[in-house]
């Protein structure tokens, strides 16, 4: 286990490595001035040298990325202060250093991200396997078909519709707005409920589908059939044996939704007038801020190989099968 | 509406070429005839008044009360971005200018009464400066017991530092009036570290001979300054509180409001200055015990919380931007909205450039063909319609002296959907070949992609074939303003930096400032007019209007290196229980000075 770890652990580094020169290299085939672009009203050529040299364009490329990433080993210094491991920069849009943005935006992804994922795999599994334990049923049919439409919305079409119904005509809700769990639990919950609702009708109703189409499979295995040859109760038969081995995708897919939520959920943020990570890989791309986007994409690459790792272990565990070398 | 505020009919000093059109007025909208476009050029030339210079008493505070308001409560500001700078020195765009207003505080501001009039008053000065020697050298003496939010006292120390900083490579977006008036254009070699290594600049340059008095020594006279030094980059900087480049972040405030807490791209919340005293300022108020800004809406969701006018959208503005123009008609067509807005012209106006260093475009008749033939309407309307915008007839916005109506040398007014007729003919004398390509730069907007295809389709019938380049709005201006671009043409915006036509004829069409990321984006370089720009600069106020009309006309009609397209209008939509809402001249925006909350 150990050495799994610590081989998986050596490559997510060399990973994030390749990631970082990758995006870095790349956003210097964009053939623009980024002092320029940082550049306001009042352009002059004097303006735009003083822009460079505060912004360190002014040294050779290698040296801006060699100087990046140490700065993620022991921090930097900075015109702005000092910038402490892990430093990502400062923003040439803001400023600000990279890190601080992040960790300020963090809490509302995170927010959206388990409270999300509470909500869907609560209902999503659960409506799932009832509808495979009643197959064929009306209930059956009524949660496949419902599945089935929610699963084709898209939350920038779900999201206003909501907001017109419970905030704008009705009143009943106020607009989304993140307030931190510490300062009102309340007002935290408030706040976040519809995000969730409608980020969790999408998702819930995909893992209807999943949860259901794979319990069915695992219900026609041999040693379910075996098992219930053996006059096994049915219960015992769907949790023990069946919804065990329909976790393996189940997981899968839960770790690839986290990954991708935990690297900020764009279009719920946007919809919703919300500033999580998603916003700020957005501003970042949109203003060409290499410190910002670099920042975000590690931020979001160290997730998904985080979580990738954390579901191989879940593998071994769900699957005795699955051996660790 | 509010009443007239008395104090700036005290104001003695007139100073016609620094006149402005108070072409927007009164903004309550339940005195509106229903008329729409009631501002019109008529209305603003009958509403034109010029820009006065305030003396002491104008700028004795505190500021005239606005009738009906109360104190308390907090009011929300939604914004879709965050402010680009918040350091003075820094500030050089409308939202950052607006914010300005609520921190920081200037030698001199703009005075606004409730019909738009504007008058330039002492700030933290006693007056808006007095000149001498022909206006080379200007005098101005602090008010007693300004102080910043820490309670330090505001002496002329503080005002050398603003400037000298300037000088340094922690200024680099801000304003460079000043600094080119006092050292010429390459000023940063006259102080390469600015103040912060115990160097200043000469007392013939800068001079504090005292604790209360600052002067400045100008080579050429500079009868505009008053107006420079009420920009937001001129604000004060106390050198006690100046951190460089951290200020931009978190900087001291002067102003009513100061900040409680920032979240860069996100939020920003102002509560009272308690070391702010409304007896040393004529302009603010200090009535909501503060604002909440967030950062993160965008102008839809602005609009729609607006027009349902719920929850905390009661206490809502928006601050700089406007109505989303996908919902204009809702907001026209709900009675209980539209009482709630607020509109007027800004100071921008959209003009076709044409690069002159392209080929394509040397041949003057070609140029204005093609001037002729754009449907500016078609324009507008990709722009917000009636409300966002108005055919331009010239290349001076309706917010500047020396704006006039009825000038209108391509017939846009009687034609503002082309004459394509006369561009045909215009083309046939220049010996136009059917199929000539043109490059049409646009940015990547939804406005820029709706107005590409009226400009291609336009050209096209002419016998272009116009080759659209979609450029990223990021690097739009970038692209555009290089010396060396590859477009024959595209859309360009610009506005006043104070209301003469210096801060637009000069930096926009002076030859002498063709430079890589200059704006002088046709590239023109005309010596009559680098001629009449020298003259009215340096002219007394009456003469130079003449003269700045007269190099307008010349761009226009002799050389017209940027066909007119439409002036920029702005309509802003405000919660229910926001009082003392108007549009603000100097602006352009909600007037942020006078609001309250109704019910607080």
């Amino acid at each position: 286990m150990l050495q799994f770890l610590i081989r998986r652990l050596s490559g997510a580094v060399v990973i994030m490595f390749l990631i970082g020169a990758f995006t870095f290299f790349l956003f210097y085939t964009i053939p623009q001035d980024f002092a320029q672009l940082s550049c306001g009203k009042n352009c002059s050529p004097e303006n735009i040298a003083v822009i460079r040299e505060n912004l360190g364009l002014d040294k050779p490329i290698t040296t801006q990325f060699w100087e990046f990433m140490m700065g993620i080993v022991s921090g930097r210094d900075f015109p702005q202060g000092h910038c402490a491991a892990p430093c990502l920069g400062v923003s040439f849009d803001s400023g600000q250093f990279v890190w601080d943005s992040i960790v300020d935006r963090f809490p509302l992804t995170l927010s959206l991200t388990i409270g999300g994922l509470v909500i869907f795999l609560l209902f999503g599994l659960g409506t799932g396997l009832m509808a495979a334990w009643k197959r064929g049923t009306a209930l059956d049919k009524v949660v496949s078909g419902s599945s089935m439409v929610l699963s084709s919305f898209q939350i920038y079409f779900l999201g206003p519709i909501v907001l017109s119904l419970l905030v704008f005509n009705t009143g009943w809700l106020e607009s989304p707005k993140y307030v931190p769990i510490t300062d009102s639990p309340g007002q935290w919950f408030m706040g976040m409920l519809i995000p969730w609702a409608v980020m969790a009708t999408i998702f819930t109703a995909q893992y209807t589908r999943m949860a259901r189409s794979t319990m069915i499979e695992q219900l026609q295995e041999e040693h379910v059939r075996t098992a219930r040859a053996k006059g096994m109760r049915q219960r015992y038969v769907f949790f023990r044996y069946a919804w065990r081995g329909s976790l393996i995708p189940i997981v899968t897919i839960i770790g690839m939704d986290l990954s991708a939520l935990l690297s900020g959920a764009v279009v719920t943020e946007f919809t919703f007038d919300l500033a999580g990570i998603g916003r700020l890989a957005v501003e970042g791309s949109l203003s060409k801020d290499l410190p910002l986007t670099m920042g975000v994409m590690l931020f979001g690459a160290f997730f998904i190989l985080i979580l990738n790792i954390i579901v191989d272990l879940a593998y071994a565990y769900i699957d005795p099968r699955v051996r660790l070398a | 509406m509010n009443p007239i505020r008395m104090r700036t009919v005290r104001a003695i000093t007139v100073a016609i070429a620094a006149g402005s059109l108070a072409l927007t007025g009164c903004s309550d909208s339940s005195k509106d005839s229903g008329k729409d476009d009631s501002k019109s050029k008529e209305d603003a030339k009958a509403q034109s008044k010029p820009v006065a210079y305030g003396d002491a008493q104008a700028s004795t505070g505190p500021a005239e009360a606005v009738t009906g308001a109360k104190t308390g409560g907090t009011i929300n500001v939604y914004q879709q971005s965050d402010l680009s700078h918040m350091d003075p020195g820094q500030i050089y765009v409308s939202d950052a200018g607006q914010f300005a207003n609520l921190i920081h505080r200037g030698l001199t501001n703009f005075q606004e009464d409730d019909k738009g009039n504007l008058t330039v008053v002492g700030d933290v000065a006693t007056d808006s400066g007095k000149s001498s020697e022909g206006g080379k050298t200007w005098t101005y003496t602090l008010k007693d017991d300004v102080k910043d939010e820490d309670g330090n006292v505001i002496t002329s120390k503080d005002i050398r530092h603003t400037i000298e900083r300037q000088y340094s490579k922690v200024i680099f977006d801000g304003p460079t009036y000043v600094q080119t008036w006092l050292s010429g254009s390459d000023y940063r070699k006259a102080l390469p570290d600015g103040p912060y290594k115990g160097k200043h600049l000469p007392d013939s340059v800068l001079e504090t001979p005292d604790d209360k008095t600052v002067v400045f020594h100008f080579k050429t006279a500079q009868p505009d300054l008053p107006q420079a030094l009420a920009m937001a980059g001129y604000a004060i900087v106390p050198e006690k509180q100046d951190t460089k480049e951290k200020y931009d972040k978190a900087p001291a405030s002067l102003g009513p409001y100061k900040i409680a807490e920032y979240k860069a791209g996100k939020s920003l919340k102002l509560v009272k200055n308690d070391q702010w005293d409304e007896k040393t300022d004529s302009v603010r108020h200090q009535y909501v015990d503060g604002y909440t800004f967030t950062n993160t809406i965008d102008q839809a969701s602005q609009t729609k919380r607006l027009i349902a006018d719920r929850g905390e959208a009661k206490n809502a503005i928006q601050f700089t931007d406007s109505v989303d123009p996908a919902q204009l008609s809702t907001v026209i067509g709900d009675a209980d909205a539209k009482k709630r807005t607020i509109q007027g012209y800004q100071v921008y106006v959209w003009a076709l450039s044409f690069n002159l260093d392209s080929a394509k475009m040397k041949d003057k008749k070609i140029r204005d063909a093609i001037t002729y033939a754009i449907p500016n309407q078609s324009m507008v309307q990709a722009d917000g319609g009636r409300y966002g915008g108005e055919v331009a007839g010239g290349l001076l916005a309706p917010t500047l002296p020396g704006f006039d109506p009825k000038y209108d040398p391509f017939g846009k007014l009687k034609k503002p959907n082309g004459d394509p007729a006369k561009a045909k003919a215009l083309l046939k004398e220049a010996g136009f070949k059917e199929g000539t390509k043109l490059s049409y730069a646009y940015s990547n907007t939804p406005r820029g992609q709706a107005q590409m295809l009226i400009i291609k389709d336009a050209l096209n019938k002419l016998g272009f074939n116009v080759q659209a380049k979609e450029i990223d709005r990021a690097t739009f201006y970038e692209q555009v303003g290089k010396l060396k671009n590859p477009y024959d043409l595209y859309m360009t915006g610009w506005g006043q930096d104070w209301p003469s036509p210096s801060t637009v004829i000069t930096p926009v069409y002076d030859g002498d400032l063709v430079a890589d990321g200059a704006p002088n984006y046709s590239h023109i370089d005309d010596p009559k007019v680098n001629d009449l720009i020298k003259k009215a600069v340096t002219e007394e106020p009456e003469q130079a209007a003449k003269t700045w009309e007269e190099a307008h006309h010349a761009i226009v009609e002799d050389t017209n290196p940027s066909a007119p397209v439409y002036y920029s209008k702005q309509m802003q939509l405000y919660g229910s229980n926001i009082g003392g809402a108007r549009f603000s001249t100097e602006s352009s925006y909600i007037d942020i000075n006078d609001l309250f909350l109704k019910q607080p």
